[in-house]
């Protein structure tokens, strides 16, 4: 007798991912819900600039203190390099040090699909973005939330925080309804 | 020797206009010329590229070569021609926003005699008018610069 092994049967739905669609200046970005920890204010924030040798801890613009950990918040427009706008919220990634200034938050909603970046781009938007959705009519890219700092330039980032060579600059932000200008 | 037999194979281009001067891209790298279509964008550091269409379900980056071929003064472009070029590792489309219609020509292409940029592969004669035959990879490896 031939025992014929079957195969478990793949299932042909497509993978939903969940999104956090947010704004920086006239483009909407895509995040993978996964990836974020909580949406803040800009409460609590505090002006700081890196002395590092890192160039691109520039970008590192505020840090703040939650659950006596410290957080490293990214100017999205610095890291785009984009002109800048008025930050309204911060997303703070999960499992990570870093959070991101951005705009404002749109609304979440679900992917099916992430397009490949398409090979004629070339630069470093080949790290900062997984791939390309599309969301109603539009095509947004989705960010890699590894992308905003590193591993290794987050560690030298909090050895300067924690060592108190980052000059912070005393300036506790206001924004109970106001807003940065990042 | 006849002079049918001296004249070299006649190929198949695609011209195209910028501003008053046209250009040609080999026919078959030619996949259709399109209307304007809503140009989706967002940050990148590519040089060029505008942003991207949409367009049968692909995904179509828009790679604007006026700046290179005639200098930051071209006129309004009108529309697309969608072309296949090599990618790193396969084919895809890309779109080239042009002035106005484009044309088919055959012709002889001709070597390259003056001095002109890397990205000249050939030229064609059609009349009184010389035109570039234009190697797309080459124009975008300029990185930008005029």
């Amino acid at each position: 007798m031939r025992l014929t092994r079957t195969e478990p049967r793949r299932s042909s739905s497509k993978r939903i991912e969940p999104v956090i669609l947010f704004a920086i200046g006239n483009t909407r970005f895509a995040i993978a819900a996964s990836s974020v920890d909580e949406i803040r204010s800009l409460d609590g924030l505090v002006a700081c600039s890196m002395s590092s040798a890192y160039r691109s801890l520039r970008k590192v613009k505020f840090t703040f203190e939650r659950n006596k950990k410290n957080y490293l918040v990214v100017d999205a427009n610095l890291h785009f390099h984009t002109p800048p706008t008025q930050a309204t919220r911060i997303l703070v990634l999960r499992n990570s040090s870093v959070a991101v200034l951005v705009d404002s938050i749109d609304r979440m909603c679900e992917l099916t699909a992430v397009r490949k970046l398409p090979q004629a781009f070339g630069g470093e938007e080949r790290i900062w973005y997984r791939g390309l959705t599309v969301v109603g009519e539009e095509l947004v890219p989705v960010v890699n939330p590894q992308a905003f700092l590193s591993k290794a330039e987050t560690a030298v980032a909090i050895t300067e925080l924690v060592g108190g060579r980052v000059a912070e600059e005393g300036i506790k932000i206001k924004t109970e309804k106001g807003a940065v200008s990042a | 020797m006849s002079e049918a037999a001296q004249a070299g194979p006649k190929e198949n281009f695609v011209l195209f206009p910028l501003g008053k001067k046209r250009f040609a891209l080999f026919a078959d790298t030619v996949t259709e010329l399109a209307r304007p279509d809503r140009l989706h964008t967002f940050p990148h550091t590519t040089p060029l590229l505008s942003g991207v269409l949409l367009r049968r379900g692909q995904i179509v980056p828009v790679c604007d070569v006026a700046p290179v071929l005639i200098g930051p003064d071209a006129p309004e472009r009108k529309f697309y021609l969608i072309t296949a070029r090599k990618g790193r590792s396969a084919s895809e489309w890309t779109a080239l926003p042009v002035t106005g219609e484009c044309e088919l020509a055959a012709s002889e292409m001709l070597p390259v005699t003056a001095k002109l940029p890397d990205y000249v592969c050939g030229l064609i004669s059609l009349g009184d008018e010389s035109v570039e035959v234009i190697d797309l990879e080459r124009v975008m490896a300029t990185e930008g610069d005029p």
